[in-house]
């Protein structure tokens, strides 16, 4: 039984390890109803982190559970989370209304039928639903696959990369769906290496960097984080030695540099940055022609979340 | 047993383009059948052919074996490969019945060789001992499950179950069983010959399999029982890919 006030999702120093190679590293943390979007590099951990949540890879150390219950070989979980995993495969001769349909069969629902023609009307599939799920686009078996996830009503749903493949149309209409089932009192968690679709979206946010939590709790906190990180810019201007001279009096400004005879500024942050050089060009007679940020991959922000 | 899954999994072998070359592997049999009939030297024994050479040779060392393994590996190692395997995992349905449901299409599957191994006994015998036809139908049927619940223990325990089976095949059953007497306790190709010989009585030269009827049956029970447990424990444990 779930204990009334579990988390619906828990990890408690949960590692993951392939021979050598560590996957997930010492990670907790609690994941409770909403919207929560994990976010990392491809590559991170986070697919490994999703399948031991969804009980399909044992964890090498430290514990997982889902809704108060252990997720590691235990199905009964199954009668109220599902998983939505990230590989395109499905059974290509069923039609995408016969694989929503086995998926309510297999879950026991009382009317198959009934239940998979809402969940193929809940992902826009319904004029779709009669040819063969392997020739879908894979936009298309994306929104099959939520289907047979959602077809038995789950509490839990995760999703790894779910808007991989879809179309912008598609991408709003499941946003808005992930919405209304979070406004249920639905827990919905979802990966994503793409920083905007967890900004539209996620209410909390994990984010996980080389297997390890990187940052975590609400996202407008830690986007703030990402924001005021140090920010490298180069800058084209008419006088680049001028400019340089009245920078080096801005407090907004850390250091100058001439790499490859081109002006780099490095700043404490961006938007004082962003303050600083057209005040300084101003004051120093100086016209501006290009600015431009040096380091602004997902890869640095992430990396600057990890050793800050 | 979950029919459902039964279903899926009989779709899932039609589709496959290994199903057409495991038939047509199937009539193999009724074609050095026909070709003994009209062609066999005019001293050849019919019963000895039949069951040394025919049932008790190529079908159940070669035949019996490589469908088994297509059948087993094809019904649960390309999901396992392809990630679809999720699908019916993360559901409450029992692993014994995904399981059972697919150990025994697979099996049903393979016991389709049943019909060409007796037309092809038949054709051979040319009105020798019946009892020899019939024992290999029996051993057929019974050898069929045996490989099958290994072959699919195999399936779900590695990726390379194709290879591991043809290893145990031709290397174990083949090679190294004329070399060590011992390995007719863990080969199910003698577990099928000794039960097949429980239904005729040739001469030692003729027809000798390895093991009497009794323990062959006692073990093929206990490895197909066995396997079965283990491929329900192996599927429990079944962990995602890491390229899945």
């Amino acid at each position: 039984m779930t204990a009334p006030s579990a988390p619906a999702i828990e990890l408690r120093g949960v590692s993951r390890w392939y021979g050598n190679v560590v996957a997930v590293n010492d990670i907790s943390f609690d994941v409770g109803p909403g919207i929560t979007g994990l976010l990392g590099p491809n590559g991170a951990g986070k697919s490994t982190l999703l399948h031991m949540m969804a009980g399909f890879l044992r964890p090498s150390a430290g514990e997982v559970r889902i809704l108060g219950e252990p997720a590691w070989q235990n199905p009964a979980i199954y009668r109220r989370i599902a998983l939505v995993p990230e590989r395109e495969a499905v059974y290509g001769f069923l039609t995408g209304r016969e694989l929503v349909e086995l998926a309510a069969r297999l879950h026991g629902l009382p009317d198959p039928a009934a239940a998979a023609a809402r969940a193929i009307d809940l992902v826009e599939m319904g004029p779709h639903a009669a040819r063969q799920s392997g020739g879908y686009s894979k936009g298309m078996k994306q929104r099959i696959k939520i289907a047979a996830a959602l077809v038995h009503d789950p509490q839990v749903l995760i999703l790894d990369e779910p808007f991989n493949g879809a179309d912008p149309r598609q991408r709003l209409h499941l946003m808005d769906l992930f919405r209304r089932m979070a406004a249920e009192g639905r827990t919905i968690l979802y990966s994503s290496h793409i920083l905007e679709e967890v900004e539209r979206l996620a209410d909390t946010v994990l984010v996980i960097v080389a297997g390890r939590l990187a940052a975590s709790g609400d996202f407008r906190r830690i986007r703030a984080l990402m924001t005021d990180r140090p920010h490298t810019f180069t800058v084209r201007s008419s006088d680049d030695r001028a400019l340089a001279a009245r920078l080096l009096a801005e407090p907004a400004i850390r250091g100058i540099a001439f790499e490859d005879g081109r002006l780099e500024v490095r700043s404490a942050e961006l938007l004082a940055a962003a303050r600083a050089l057209p005040r300084a060009a101003r004051e120093a007679g100086v016209t501006l022609f290009e600015v431009r940020p040096t380091d602004e991959s997902l890869e640095t922000v992430f990396s600057y979340l990890v050793h800050r | 047993m979950n029919p459902d899954i039964a279903r899926l999994t009989v779709r899932q072998l039609l589709g496959q383009r290994r199903t057409v070359v495991v038939a047509l592997l199937a009539l193999v049999p009724v074609a050095i059948a026909l070709l003994f009939r009209l062609a066999a030297p005019a001293d050849a024994d019919p019963e000895r052919f039949t069951a040394r050479g025919l049932l008790g040779g190529i079908v159940t060392t070669t035949i019996l074996p490589l469908v088994t393994l297509v059948f087993a590996t094809g019904a649960f190692g390309q999901d396992a490969e392809d990630g679809t395997l999720v699908y019916l995992l993360a559901t409450p349905v029992p692993r014994r019945a995904i399981v059972l449901a697919r150990l025994v299409v697979a099996w049903l599957a393979a016991a389709a060789l049943l019909p060409s191994a007796a037309l092809a006994g038949a054709l051979a015998l040319q009105g020798g001992d019946p009892g020899i036809v019939v024992g290999f139908a029996v051993a057929v049927v019974a050898g069929a499950f045996v490989y099958t619940a290994a072959f699919t223990w195999l399936s779900i325990a590695t990726s390379r179950a194709l290879v591991a089976g043809l290893l145990y095949v031709f290397l174990w059953e083949g090679a190294l069983s004329g070399l060590f007497g011992g390995i007719r306790f863990l080969s199910i190709r003698q577990y099928t010959a000794g039960i097949a010989g429980a239904f005729f009585d040739l001469p030692p030269g003729v027809y000798q399999p390895r093991l009497d009827p009794l323990p062959a049956v006692f073990l093929a029970a206990a490895v197909a029982a066995g396997m079965t447990i283990l491929a329900v424990r192996q599927l429990r444990r079944w962990e995602i890919g890491e390229s899945s």
